[in-house]
């Protein structure tokens, strides 16, 4: 199977991935601002599960209720098998890539 | 972290976005606002943090957020228009009283609404078959310095002139003097033309077109006129009007050069013939017309209309005629005068001018009809609302199954609008049927013969009033539905009462507005009605019974006076310049002695027949030496003595008064006083001159036994006498109820304001009465299981709107007291306010108030308790 991620679309899943059972809307986006520096809008990124889940590469369910939140539930996103697969898939494809590179195009640096 | 979260984000924001947000996603999402929001107060001042919140809320719309409601997927159900149709009908004829008072209702306001659609659409209509019209203008005046500082449509005529030598951006210049008018007597019979001088670039300006003639050369020729089709087949019939000869009594010999076509429309511009300019020079030379052509003076004699040949250049010409006006008029004086530029399609309707070279109606009694029109249809549209909703609790069920069955809101509404559509189309039936009614009626008043209104709808029109028809419907049905849709259908199947309806104290108000409204006017037309009623039949002190007032039209009086009187059954003629109370007044300088200061007394030019004709009383003196040449003497009436400062009128007989400027008279008799104006006013000083010159009228006593006989034979004296003239006659008291009829025009027009609104407010009682009592049904039936009697039932169901109908007849009659007190105060001969006239308003209203509440309450009543309670 193949699947057609976006770049955006990339990140946000490893971010998911990573924060593994811990993710959710907010905690993605600081995570891209914090460890990638780039400026994300929360909508975009909720935007971008929206569609990952749409296109099963990921699951949710409503959590449990918390303080800080007035109360309101977090939507827990994690990682499905399909997006792992996803994930893996455009790593290898990147890693055929950076094969196909000749040594000489960095050496000269 | 405790702390933080008490900082609460904008409220109006959350609101915001749980409106638009989907609730499966807001939770989540908002939770995350929020977690954000705590993290900005941290970082940022509490606006900063606040704008942060904003921008995150506004980026979160899109597609995925947005809440999707089904109706936007099937905004028009074409499928089911044809079921919400047939129910809808089914609906209609079920309940048929309910239907015939919505539409009843409905259809009478909105009636009024297309009369005033149709007026507004006839007076917005004309000048449009000018080809030029949206490029012609005309200039209009302001005098600085005079007492009504009003525009005035009329210039000077220079102003004419000056423009074509010193403005070469205009293309046609058309000016129109006043005074081509007069009698023209043909075939014995004497026919009024009225008319203007003007330039032949009439026929290029405007799109009046020559039937026969050239309109090149048709104005060039001094004294040449052009007619009218009607007033040339009036002259000529088959005769060809081409070259004849008109001979315009006053102005000489005119020559005809052309026929016009008929108008295609209306024109603001009136006349029956129109005259070369160049006759005017010649005129005003032979002073026939006073001199105007060069006379910057003379505002009032002439109007200019123009176009420009290429671009417009508004500033550029009123520089010019600022220019022309500072050359012209001195500044301080009393002709300190500003030009102004006017479109001729601001002309009618317009601001309020004086001068108009025509009729024409000012846009402030647009704009007030059109605040009319709205007001009546909200008021009906309210109605409609408050009656379908009283009624809907008989049709929650069928909305609960509809919703069970997957129909949404917006089919619900949907199904409703479209009833109040049918229902609206249903009343426009009625309404334009009723329209036919009031349009000959409302033609006949006089103020609309006077506007030139010629209500004749075409199909204009009537795309107009179907349009009209259907946003009636669209709007009153849209607060029905909405409350309709909004039943939860495990309410409405269950059999509870639907959702809960806000505001019957807002309801109730309105009604007793509603009914004071009614109120107000059902008094005010009475008393209107009952004051002229009390001016035209009050003893005025003189008799009018019987005499037949002939108008002289130039005759002579004296000549014509014995060939009356030869006649059997005529017992005198008078002769007078004037007839009392018609309106007209004539008055003249009065004082004893030269050095005094002049005084101006009403007077009435007699003879000695007039008070033995009127059945005046002497109450002192004698009446006049008959025959006398010259004027040596004069009546008076006790006012006028007691104003001359007679302490009685014996002492007044042989007084010597200067009337003008030096005619000396003896005051002879003193006649008591009677009502010789208008009922308006008190009765004033008054002087009877024995002036034969001025009569205008023969006044014949006639014996009045045969009134079709003696007409015929008072006739054939006159054509006899002067057979150029038609037999202008007018019995004395007509003549008078004439003059009182106009003010019938206000009478009309309030009645049929009152019957309005009485209808208005009877439907909103009816709808209230409805709904509170449907919503009281369970508690009557209990009351009933427990033995309430009848009687006890009616003043339960009752009180509540006896009570609003006392409170309105309360403020109604107050207001309608000082209201009314306020005009009848103006009139010196008036009727009093009396209860009774309350009373009839009160009763009226109970009457309605009756019908409408009572066969609600007599149906709760009749309404098998078993029936009610069975659901508990």
């Amino acid at each position: 199977m193949r699947f057609n991620l976006g770049e955006f679309e990339e990140i946000v899943l490893l971010v998911v991935a990573a924060q593994n059972d811990d993710a959710y809307g907010l905690s993605v986006t600081t995570a891209i601002e914090k460890e990638l520096k780039r400026s994300v809008t929360m909508s975009s990124v909720h935007t971008a599960l929206y569609r990952l889940e749409e296109k099963g590469l990921v699951k949710s369910e409503v959590g449990g209720t918390t303080k800080s939140r007035g109360g309101r539930r977090k939507r827990i996103f994690m990682i499905s098998s399909a997006g792992k697969d996803a994930l893996l898939q455009a790593k290898d494809a990147r890693t055929h890539l950076w094969s196909m590179i000749p040594k000489i195009v960095f050496e000269g640096q | 972290m405790k702390s933080q979260s008490t900082i609460q984000p904008p409220k109006l924001a959350d609101r915001f976005f749980n409106w638009y947000c989907r609730n499966e996603l807001s939770e989540s999402i908002q939770g995350d606002l929020h977690e954000r929001y705590d993290f900005y107060r941290t970082e940022y001042s509490p606006i900063r943090s606040n704008y942060l919140y904003w921008m995150d809320i506004l980026r979160f719309i899109n597609r995925h957020t947005l809440k999707r409601t089904s109706t936007r997927r099937t905004f028009i159900p074409t499928i089911m228009l044809k079921n919400y149709t047939l129910v809808a009908l089914r609906n209609i004829k079920r309940n048929k009283a309910f239907t015939m008072i919505n539409v009843i209702g409905l259809s009478i306001s909105m009636a009024v609404c297309l009369l005033i659609l149709a007026t507004i659409d006839d007076q917005t209509s004309y000048d449009e078959f000018h080809s030029k019209r949206d490029d012609i203008y005309r200039v209009t005046h302001e005098r600085l310095n005079a007492e009504v500082n009003i525009p005035i449509a009329t210039t000077p005529m220079p102003l004419g002139d000056r423009l074509r030598n010193e403005y070469a951006s205009l293309e046609h210049i058309v000016q129109f003097r006043r005074g081509f008018q007069g009698e023209i007597i043909d075939n014995g019979k004497a026919i009024n033309l009225n008319g203007y001088f003007t330039n032949p670039e009439v026929f290029e300006l405007f799109d009046f077109e020559l039937e026969v003639g050239n309109p090149a050369t048709a104005l060039s020729e001094p004294n040449s006129v052009i007619l009218r089709k009607d007033i040339a087949e009036k002259f000529f019939r088959d005769k060809d009007p081409m070259g004849q000869d008109l001979n315009v009594e006053g102005l000489g010999q005119f020559k005809v050069t052309g026929v016009l076509k008929e108008l295609p429309g209306k024109t603001h511009i009136n006349f029956e013939a129109l005259s070369s300019f160049s006759t005017v020079a010649s005129l005003e030379k032979q002073e026939i017309l006073s001199e105007s052509l060069s006379d910057w003076e003379k505002l009032s004699t002439g109007w200019v209309y123009f176009n420009f040949k290429e671009e417009e250049k508004l500033a550029d010409l009123q520089n010019t005629l600022n220019r022309i006006s500072d050359e012209s008029y001195d500044e301080d004086s009393e002709y300190e005068v500003v030009f102004h530029i006017q479109k001729m399609t601001d002309i009618t309707p317009g601001p309020l001018m004086g001068n108009q070279i025509g009729q024409s109606m000012p846009n402030f009694f647009i704009y007030g009809l059109v605040v009319l029109a709205i007001l009546i249809m909200t008021c009906a549209a309210f109605n409609y609302a408050n009656l379908t909703t009283a009624r809907a609790l008989t049709r929650f069920k069928e909305v609960g199954v509809r919703k069970v069955m997957g129909s949404t809101k917006g089919q619900v509404i949907m199904q409703f609008i479209i009833e109040a559509v049918l229902v609206s189309l249903f009343s426009l039936l009625l309404a334009i049927g009723l329209l036919k009614l009031l349009i000959p009626a409302f033609e006949s008043l006089n103020m609309s013969s006077l506007l030139e209104w010629k209500l004749n709808p075409d199909t204009k029109v009537y795309i107009q009033f179907f349009i009209f028809s259907l946003v009636t419907g669209l709007v009153t049905g849209f607060f029905p539905s909405l409350y309709m849709s909004s039943v939860k259908p495990i309410n409405a199947l269950k059999g509870s009462s639907g959702p809960k309806m806000g505001g019957i104290g807002l309801r109730k108000s309105l009604i007793v507005t509603q009914l004071v409204i009614s109120i107000v006017l059902i008094i005010s037309s009475t008393l209107v009605h009952r004051q002229i009623k009390y001016m035209m039949t009050r003893d005025y002190g003189f008799q009018r019974d019987n005499i037949v007032n002939i108008a002289l039209q130039g005759q002579d009086f004296d000549l014509l006076k014995p060939e009356l009187e030869k006649l059997s059954f005529v017992e005198q003629v008078s002769g007078a310049n004037n007839i009392p109370n018609t309106g007209q007044h004539y008055d003249i300088d009065i004082r004893k002695t030269v050095s005094e200061e002049a005084e101006k007394y009403n007077y009435f030019a007699v003879d000695e027949s007039y008070i033995k004709n009127l059945k005046l009383e002497l109450v002192a003196g004698t009446n006049f030496t008959p025959k006398q040449t010259e004027e040596r003497e004069v009546i008076i009436n006790e006012q006028a003595a007691e104003a001359l400062g007679f302490a009685t009128p014996i002492e007044a007989i042989g007084g010597n008064v200067i009337l003008g400027d030096s005619t000396n008279v003896n005051i002879v008799g003193v006649v008591k006083n009677y009502n010789f104006m208008i009922l308006y006013m008190e009765i004033r000083p008054l002087l009877l001159r024995y002036n034969p010159e001025e009569f205008e009228w023969a006044q014949a006593k006639v014996a009045g036994a045969n009134p079709i006989q003696e007409l015929k034979e008072l006739e054939s004296v006159w054509a006899g006498f002067d057979p150029n003239h038609d037999f202008d006659y007018k019995y004395f008291d007509d003549q008078i109820e004439e003059f009182y009829s106009m003010f019938y025009d206000f009478v009309y027009i309030i009645g049929l304001i009152s019957i309005l609104s009485i209808v208005i407010a009877g439907m909103g009682l009816l709808g209230i009465a409805t709904y509170s009592i449907q919503t009281r049904l369970k508690e009557v039936g209990i009351r009933k299981i427990l033995g309430a009697e009848g009687k006890n039932l009616v003043m339960l169901l009752g009180k509540s709107f006896f009570i609003m109908i006392v409170i309105s007849t309360f403020i109604g009659g107050l207001i309608s007291f000082f209201g009314n007190k306020a005009w009848l105060e103006l009139f010196a001969y008036r009727i009093t306010f009396g209860y009774d006239i309350l009373g009839i308003a009160f009763l009226f209203i109970i009457v309605v108030g009756g019908l409408t509440i009572g066969t609600q309450t007599w149906k709760a009543m009749k309404t098998n308790p078993a029936d009610i309670l069975r659901n508990e």
